[in-house]
């Protein structure tokens, strides 16, 4: 992720300093202002389409606007005291919760679980191949799609799920409408969603491990385990930080497949961020304050990366 | 002593049989459950309600009811659907490979001042979510009178600051050495980005324009939020608006929900099956920077 | 190199254009064209000229009325063009009352996406009557003769905001009680006509493993009826306070619960509530349940025993409450526009379209002059079930209006499926969430 990451692929070759020219010659400056050229267009959409409506939102933020009225008026910090020191509070911790319990799980779900499917489905062989195609799937059929289909295996009465829990001599579960299951249920979605694509990701990793050195493991006596310890895991770690990271963003952001299943229900039990900051908007006409939410919210998730990446700068194994 | 090596051997290979057929069932066994909701998908959808929700669910339908099929086709137009999801989908893919390249090669191997904070700007943009800025951007559209317009669909969705950052990953990983050369032989940028990066980096770009194929066609909140009639509505949305509910009542229709579902899935299923080596390759190349 | 020039340059002018359109776009009042037709042109009373659609033109109506009743809007739109030649309506069908509220409020923050005309569910009037969204409609109502007045009085103030008429009633229901006559003549089981009955009822109507009534836990508004005819007031005078937290509501509560607790009834709640209760109904394994008059065809069709209507049991009133959709016409729009709309608006409110959709769904006829005449009796004739409606239509009063009223009732209701199902202690579960409701009032 650091711009100065050594070259490790094989398209690569092991030695990339840039040669410094000493004078910044007339030349030198027209080239570095057509790459900056380069990358103007998509900074210029990114503004207006990402950057523009967070810098709007932060200042409806102080206003108290319902996103029907036309008119509405500035209330200074009005909305920023209800999130900090009136009755939002209980509700964003909780929200912070639920989302951070369900990035919890499905970064669980991606890197545990990718792992040991990678290992699992490491072996060449044509229905291997076959196999492997499927489990990877899932993660291209639309969220909205998917959700549907899961609500319909998760339906407490005719749900096919109940009914083989029943038959191995299991109670049914209420899975989307019992406080308890709920969230698990959106997990199961997620689950199915994006272990394949983990383990695709981490097969191609493993695969790209020297055998030397398990060669030179076995040589010394390491078992198997031992050497997915001392060596798979740790040089796997680039992969992992990598899924890691875009995990990370993208199950702090989930919205839809929750939006489906569970619409945040019940008691709050599936109310991550995202679907809060959208009920509040519609549900409660309350754009002033969700757009203080979502403010702390950006905040909250660019840290979080940012210190990730940091950390990570420090921590991960280049040396493949 | 030879006699017991024989037997060590015969139970080494014993063993090593044994493990590969535990990993064979349990690979099955995974891939069986991972396949179960599509199959249940498309087997719900030729059923009749009445058997849907019996208490005893059948695995194999009785009667194949593939009527479930035209009824639905007759509540919508899933043609226009279809073309209207093409036809913004290609869009999208065109603008982000267009702008998506040039982006990631100047934040990969161009030199310019605050190269690191712009990368920045892009990585912020990963981190916020449509359903919170949509307002702004809606009336942005509206502004152009691009609501139920192909405009609206395809453009606030130009730019992929994740397409950018995958992209850029991979840039990355061409030695210097090689545009170095380039240069030397008197190449300009342009041909540098598609002579010398593109075609050495095809595997991820290959990638990332399928996900950005797969994403179009499948996303739904902001086409739902952009086309306020049929005319421009996608195929995402037909298929959710099956399954509304009304005075706070479910319908109960999920043979006719699940059929919908076949309908929007399989174009998906298709190109997966046609490309799916494609859609690994790339991955890997990012995923190990 | 020039290209990308080309196309930043470009780009960069968008950007500017962009922004300058946009900075105000959600700023202060892109003013609407409303306030004019308030009064006549020169001040005085508004004629029905002012209001006439001279030139050709096409209008927008959103709704969300799902496919079933595709036809009925085909046939309806059709009548109506046929007698407004200038007219061409586009009806689109928006998804879910939610989904359409949401479409509804992207489009009135544009300003220019806006419908002609656009149904809303009825909890949705106060907010968009106090935001200004809707155009007030007294003016068009003196001006054309719009016979206001044959409208019960509860459907007339459930669609005012501060005195002003912001809609109009168009697909009206209330709550009731579906019960399986078959079984109620067999077994003679007496419904309940009070509160204190509803101990006996429960008692006999329920038997093993069969349910006497299921409670709609999933909307507030199917079990809200029970307190405020007890004298629950829900929303106290003062608008920021509850007294959900008093002795008759926590009563009201327990009792609710003990009934659940017995198994004479159970809390229904959660994404599939509403069709699991239908099945159980339909299926025999409970005697009623609790649901909105505008499911009584889908009830019929899908039982294979009489389905009758009984009025929910009263105490100190027995009262009921609006519920369906009404029509409003946005403000925004140009006059032309809202003339059209309002031509619209004025057929499907008429006493014609209205009793189509009576005899076609179970949505209630809506006019005195149907409901007092022999009209109405043939309606009654065809479905006698009504009876139990008709005989109490001066009962049906407006739904609570309150800025806050949809978070208020999110509270409750989760309060109340939390404590019943996971047999919590519903008065303290109830005087604790009687704090948050009293911040959420007094916030709005």
């Amino acid at each position: 992720m650091k711009t100065t990451a050594p070259a490790n692929t094989s398209v690569s070759k092991p030695m990339a300093a840039e040669i410094p020219f000493n004078k910044p010659s007339k030349l030198k400056r027209m080239e570095q202002f057509k790459d900056l050229l380069c990358v103007i267009p998509a900074l210029i959409f990114l503004v207006i389409f990402t950057y523009y409506p967070i810098v709007d939102l932060f200042r409806i933020s102080f206003t108290d606007w319902n996103l029907i009225k036309d008119t509405y008026t500035y209330v200074g910090a009005k909305n920023w005291i209800w999130l900090f020191q009136g009755s939002g509070w209980d509700t964003f911790l909780q929200s912070l919760k639920v989302t951070a319990l369900y990035t919890l799980g499905e970064l669980t779900i991606t890197l545990v679980g990718g792992i040991l499917l990678a290992l699992l489905f490491n072996r060449i062989s044509k229905p291997f191949s076959a196999m492997r195609a499927i489990v990877f799937m899932p993660k291209y059929i639309a969220v909205s799609t998917s959700a549907i289909v899961f609500l319909w295996i998760l339906n407490g009465e005719s749900g096919i799920l109940n009914y083989v829990l029943n038959k191995l001599g299991f109670e049914s579960v209420a899975w989307t409408t019992s406080e308890k299951t709920a969230l698990l249920s959106v997990l199961m979605l997620t689950a199915w969603r994006v272990v394949g694509y983990a383990m695709m990701i981490y097969l191609s990793a493993i695969r790209g491990i020297s055998q030397d050195y398990y060669e030179a493991a076995s040589l010394d006596g390491a078992n198997g385990f031992q050497q997915f310890w001392r060596i798979t895991v740790p040089l796997l770690s680039p992969t992992t930080l990598f899924l890691f990271v875009t995990t990370f963003i993208a199950s702090m952001k989930v919205f839809q497949s929750v939006d489906v299943m569970t619409e945040g229900g019940p008691y709050g039990s599936t109310q991550v961020m995202v679907h809060w900051i959208y009920e509040l908007a519609f549900k409660d006409f309350r754009v002033d304050r969700a757009a203080v939410v979502s403010c702390v919210f950006f905040i909250i998730l660019v840290t979080f990366t940012a210190a990730t990446l940091k950390w990570s700068n420090k921590s991960v194994n280049y040396d493949s | 002593m030879s006699d017991s090596l024989l037997v060590d051997h015969k139970k080494a290979v014993f063993r090593r049989r044994l493990l590969v057929a535990l990993q064979y069932t349990v690979a099955i066994l995974v891939t069986l459950i991972i396949l179960f909701p599509i199959f249940w998908m498309l087997i719900s959808s030729v059923k009749s309600s009445e058997e849907l929700l019996a208490p005893v669910p059948t695995f194999w339908p009785k009667e194949w009811h593939f009527e479930n099929y035209l009824n639905v086709l007759k509540k919508a137009p899933f043609g226009l659907y279809y073309f209207n999801t093409i036809v913004s989908t290609a869009g999208i893919m065109a603008l982000q490979l267009g702008i998506g390249i040039f982006a990631a090669y100047g934040f990969a191997k161009g030199d310019f001042k605050g190269k690191n904070v712009l990368f920045l700007v892009v990585l912020g943009a990963l981190m916020i979510p449509i359903q919170v800025t949509f307002v702004p951007i809606y009336v942005m559209c509206a502004r152009m009178q691009w609501i139920n317009t192909f405009w609206a669909l395809i453009i606030p969705n130009a730019v992929s600051a994740y397409f950018i950052f995958m992209l850029r990953q991979t840039f990355m990983s061409v030695d210097n050495s090689y545009l170095e050369a380039a240069k030397v032989d008197g190449m300009g940028r342009i041909g540098i980005i598609f002579r010398i990066l593109c075609p050495m980096c095809k595997p991820t770009l290959l990638t990332v324009t399928i996900i950005t194929f797969i994403d179009g066609w499948n996303s739904y909140f902001w086409p739902k939020m952009v086309t306020t009639n049929e005319s421009r509505r996608t195929i995402a949305i037909g298929v959710a608006m099956l399954r509304n509910t009304f005075a706070g009542m479910q319908t109960m229709n999920n043979h006719e929900i699940m059929a919908g579902a076949v309908i929007g899935v399989l174009p998906i299923i298709v190109v997966f099956v046609v490309l799916q080596k494609y859609l690994l390759t790339g991955f890997s190349k990012a995923a190990m920077k | 190199m020039k290209k990308v020039l080309a196309i930043v340059l470009a780009a960069a002018l968008a950007l500017t254009t962009l922004a300058g359109c946009s900075g105000g776009s959600t700023g202060t009042a892109p003013a609407s064209s409303s306030s004019t037709a308030l009064t006549g042109e020169d001040g005085g009373a508004p004629t029905a000229d002012q209001f006439e659609v001279t030139e050709p033109i096409e209008i927008e109506w959103w709704h969300a009325q799902e496919s079933q009743y595709a036809e009925t809007i085909d046939k309806v739109i059709a009548d109506f063009e046929a007698q407004n030649p200038n007219i061409k309506v586009n009806a689109i069908y928006q998804g879910s009352y939610t989904e359409l509220n949401e479409k509804l409020i992207a489009a009135q923050a544009a300003g220019n996406t806006l419908p002609a005309l656009v149904v809303a569910n009825t909890p949705y009037v106060a907010e968009y009557g106090a935001s200004g969204l809707c155009e007030v409609l007294d003016p068009y109502i003196e001006a054309t003769g719009f016979e206001i007045d044959d409208f019960g009085e509860g459907l007339v103030a459930s669609t005012q905001y501060d005195g002003q008429q912001v809609a109009l009633p168009f697909l009206i229901s209330t709550q009731i009680m579906f019960y399986n006559k078959t079984m109620a003549d067999e077994e003679g089981i007496k419904l309940p006509e009070t509160w204190d009955e509803m101990d006996a009822f429960m008692e006999a109507a329920s038997k093993d493993g069969r349910y006497a009534t299921v409670f709609p836990g999933w909307d507030q508004w199917y079990f809200e009826p029970y307190y405020l005819n007890r004298g629950v007031k829900l929303v106290n005078d003062d608008q920021v306070s509850t007294d959900l937290d008093s002795d008759l509501a926590i009563e009201t509560a327990q009792k609710l619960k003990e009934w659940c607790d017995k198994g004479y009834a159970y809390w229904a709640y959660g994404t599939d509530a509403s069709s699991i209760m239908r099945q159980n109904f339909i299926d025999g394994k409970t005697f009623s349940v609790m649901h909105t008059t505008s499911l009584y065809n889908t009830y019929v069709d899908n039982c294979d025993f009489e389905v009758g209507m009984h009025y929910y049991p009263g105490d100190v009133t027995r009262d009921s409450e609006v519920g369906g959709c009404v029509l409003l016409i946005p403000a925004k729009n140009s006059q032309e526009v809202k003339n059209a709309g309002w031509k619209l608006l004025s057929y499907l409110c008429s006493k014609e379209v209205n009793m189509i959709w009576a005899s076609e769904s179970g949505y209630m006829p809506t006019r005195n002059s149907v409901l007092q005449t022999e009209e109405g009796e043939a309606f009654l004739a065809e479905k006698p079930a009504f009876k139990a409606v008709f005989d109490n239509l001066d009962n049906i009063n407006p739904r609570i209006q309150h800025p806050a009223w949809s978070s208020f009732a999110n509270i409750w209701k989760e309060t109340m499926a939390k404590s019943i199902l996971e047999n919590g202690d519903i008065a303290a579960d109830m005087k604790n969430a009687v704090t948050e409701m009293n911040e959420v009032l007094s916030d709005a």
